[in-house]
C-alpha cells in the first residue's frame, strides 16, 4: 500500500469518514470529528503508520490533510512518487 | 438436604419431581456449572434449621460470571407459577416445550413448576443440543408454550430455515434484552402465538415485570411489575424491587448466607427508569454504565445503536486504554459486511462524541454463551480467532 493510501485509510479511520469524503484538500473545519481528541488520535496514528512524532505545535496547527502530507514530506516521507 | 446435578433431561425431571415432593430442602445445579459440590454442601449446611425443609436453591452465574446460590421457598415459587398462569393467559395452553436448561430459574418456574401445578404436559427436549428433537416437538405441538432467550433466535434461523410452528400459542423471552427488532420474524415463525417479554433477576426467582411483545417499541421496555411486585429506582438510577416471590437468601461464597427480610429494596443489577407510559425501561446493567474522559457511556444504548446497523449479534466488554482510562470493545458476530461496518462507524460519528466510541471493533464467527444461554461477556475478551476491523487510537 502506498503512503498516500495508508494516509487515506488513517484519515478515514480516525475521523470515521466515508471513502467518498476523502480529499487531500479536506480541511479541519469540514470534519466535525476533527476535534482536540481527534488531533491526538491522528498524531498517534501518524506515529504508528509513518514512525514520525508530530510536535505539539505541528499537531495543533494542522488545518488540512495537505498539511499532514507537507510535514511528512519535509521529514523524507514521500507522497508524490 | 440433597444436591441434584442436572443430567439427561428425563432423568432430571424424575429427580426434581421426587425432590419437590419430599420435605428436605435441596439444591439443583446446572449440568455445566463449574460450582464445586463441596461449596454447595457448605452453603446448605450453613442454613438455619427453619430453612432446611420446604425450600430449594438454584445456582446461577447470571450475566456476571460469578457463581451464586439463591434460596427460594417452594410455596412462593408455586404462588408465582400460579400468578404467571393468570397474567400470561396460560389456561388454553396444554403443554410446554422445554428448550432451555431445566436448572435455569426461568425454565424451572415458567415451565417445570407451571406444568406441575397446572397438570400440563412438559415436552422435554435438549434445545439446540439436539435440533432434530426440538424440531419434532415444535412441529407436533398443539396448544403449546415455549420459553426462549433471544440468543436462540439465530439458531432457529440456522437449523429450521423458514419453518413455522402454528401449534405454539405462547412464546416467552427472558434473560436479556427483548428481541424487538426480530419481532416480525418471531411472529412469522410462531403465527398463532402471543409473545411476551419477561423481566427479572436471580434474586427475584425470577420474575418481576411483563409485557406483550407489541406493547413496546424498544428492547429496553420491560413492561409493568407483575401483581404483588414493586419496582422503584434508587438515587443512582439503580432499579430496585420488593417481591413476595423473591429469594429468601443468597450465598456468594460465604461463610454465611445473606438473608432478605422482605422489607428491603433489592437491586436488580440494572439501571432503569419509570417511563411516562407507566412501564419501566432499562438503561443498562449497573456495571455497564461508566464514564470515559468525562463522557457517560451506557453500553446498552451503544448496542441498541449498533443493532440498528448490523444484522448479527453485538456485544461489548470493558477494557482500559493505554492511558488506563476505562473503555470498551465492541464484538460483532458474524463478521460484518463492509457496508454494515461503514454504517456502524457512521452512526458513532453522528450520534456519539469520540470518547464514547469503542476502543476496537472486533468480530467472531460465534459468541460464547453461558449454560443458561446468556452471552458470556466475561469470556469475550479472551475469545480466540477474533478479527479486528477498526480501532480507536486514544
Amino acid at each position: 500500500m502506498s503512503n498516500l493510501e495508508q494516509l487515506k485509510q488513517l484519515i478515514l479511520d480516525t475521523f470515521l469518514l466515508d471513502p467518498s469524503e476523502f480529499r487531500l484538500d479536506l480541511r479541519r473545519e469540514e470534519v466535525e470529528t476533527w476535534d482536540s481528541l481527534g488531533v491526538v488520535s491522528l498524531a498517534v496514528g501518524v506515529h504508528e503508520t509513518f514512525g514520525y512524532h508530530f510536535t505539539p505545535e505541528e499537531a495543533t496547527g494542522l488545518e488540512s490533510v495537505q498539511d499532514v502530507v507537507r510535514i511528512l514530506e519535509s521529514k523524507g516521507i514521500p507522497f508524490h512518487e | 438436604m440433597r444436591i441434584l446435578r442436572e443430567r439427561a433431561v428425563e432423568e432430571s425431571l424424575l429427580a426434581l419431581d421426587r425432590a419437590w415432593s419430599e420435605e428436605a430442602t435441596f439444591a439443583f445445579l446446572s449440568q455445566k456449572s463449574t460450582v464445586d459440590e463441596g461449596w454447595v454442601e457448605r452453603a446448605l449446611a450453613a442454613l438455619p434449621e427453619a430453612l432446611r425443609r420446604g425450600h430449594f436453591a438454584l445456582s446461577t452465574s447470571g450475566s456476571t460470571g460469578h457463581p451464586k446460590l439463591v434460596l427460594g421457598a417452594r410455596s412462593r415459587a408455586e404462588h408465582l407459577a400460579d400468578v404467571l398462569h393468570e397474567i400470561q393467559e396460560g389456561e388454553p395452553v396444554q403443554e410446554t416445550i422445554l428448550a432451555l436448561p431445566l436448572s435455569y430459574c426461568y425454565a424451572f418456574v415458567n415451565q417445570w413448576l407451571w406444568a406441575r401445578r397446572r397438570a400440563r404436559r412438559l415436552v422435554a427436549t435438549e434445545g439446540f443440543g439436539r435440533p432434530d428433537r426440538l424440531l419434532r416437538a415444535l412441529v407436533d405441538s398443539e396448544r403449546a408454550m415455549i420459553c426462549l432467550v433471544a440468543a436462540q433466535l439465530p439458531l432457529f434461523a440456522r437449523h429450521f430455515a423458514q419453518e413455522a410452528f402454528p401449534g405454539v400459542l405462547r412464546v416467552h423471552f427472558a434473560g436479556g434484552p427483548f428481541p424487538q427488532r426480530e419481532l416480525e420474524a418471531v411472529r412469522r415463525r410462531f403465527p398463532h402465538a402471543t409473545i411476551f417479554n419477561n423481566y427479572g433477576c436471580a434474586e427475584a426467582m425470577p420474575r418481576l415485570a411483563l409485557r406483550r411483545g407489541e406493547e413496546g417499541e424498544s428492547p429496553s421496555d420491560v413492561g409493568r411489575p407483575i401483581p404483588g411486585v414493586e419496582l422503584a429506582t434508587g438515587p443512582g438510577g439503580e432499579l430496585l424491587f420488593r417481591s413476595p416471590f423473591g429469594a429468601l437468601a443468597c450465598f456468594e461464597g460465604g461463610p454465611s448466607w445473606r438473608f432478605f427480610c422482605g422489607e428491603e429494596w433489592i437491586p436488580t443489577g440494572d439501571l432503569g427508569r419509570l417511563a411516562p407510559s407507566g412501564r419501566f425501561e432499562l438503561q443498562g446493567r449497573a456495571n455497564q454504565v461508566f464514564k470515559r474522559y468525562g463522557e457517560k457511556i451506557a453500553l446498552a444504548q451503544v448496542l441498541e445503536t449498533v443493532g440498528g446497523c448490523f444484522g448479527g449479534q453485538a456485544q461489548a466488554y470493558r477494557e482500559r486504554d493505554r492511558m488506563a482510562e476505562e473503555g470498551y470493545v465492541l464484538v460483532l458476530s458474524p463478521e460484518p459486511r463492509a457496508e454494515e461496518l461503514r454504517a456502524i462507524l457512521s452512526a458513532f460519528r453522528a450520534l456519539y462524541p469520540r470518547a464514547q466510541w469503542p476502543l476496537r471493533i472486533e468480530s467472531s464467527a460465534t459468541l460464547p454463551c453461558l449454560p443458561n444461554g446468556k452471552l458470556d461477556v466475561a469470556a469475550l475478551a479472551q475469545l480466540p480467532g477474533k478479527t479486528i476491523h477498526w480501532r480507536n487510537r486514544i
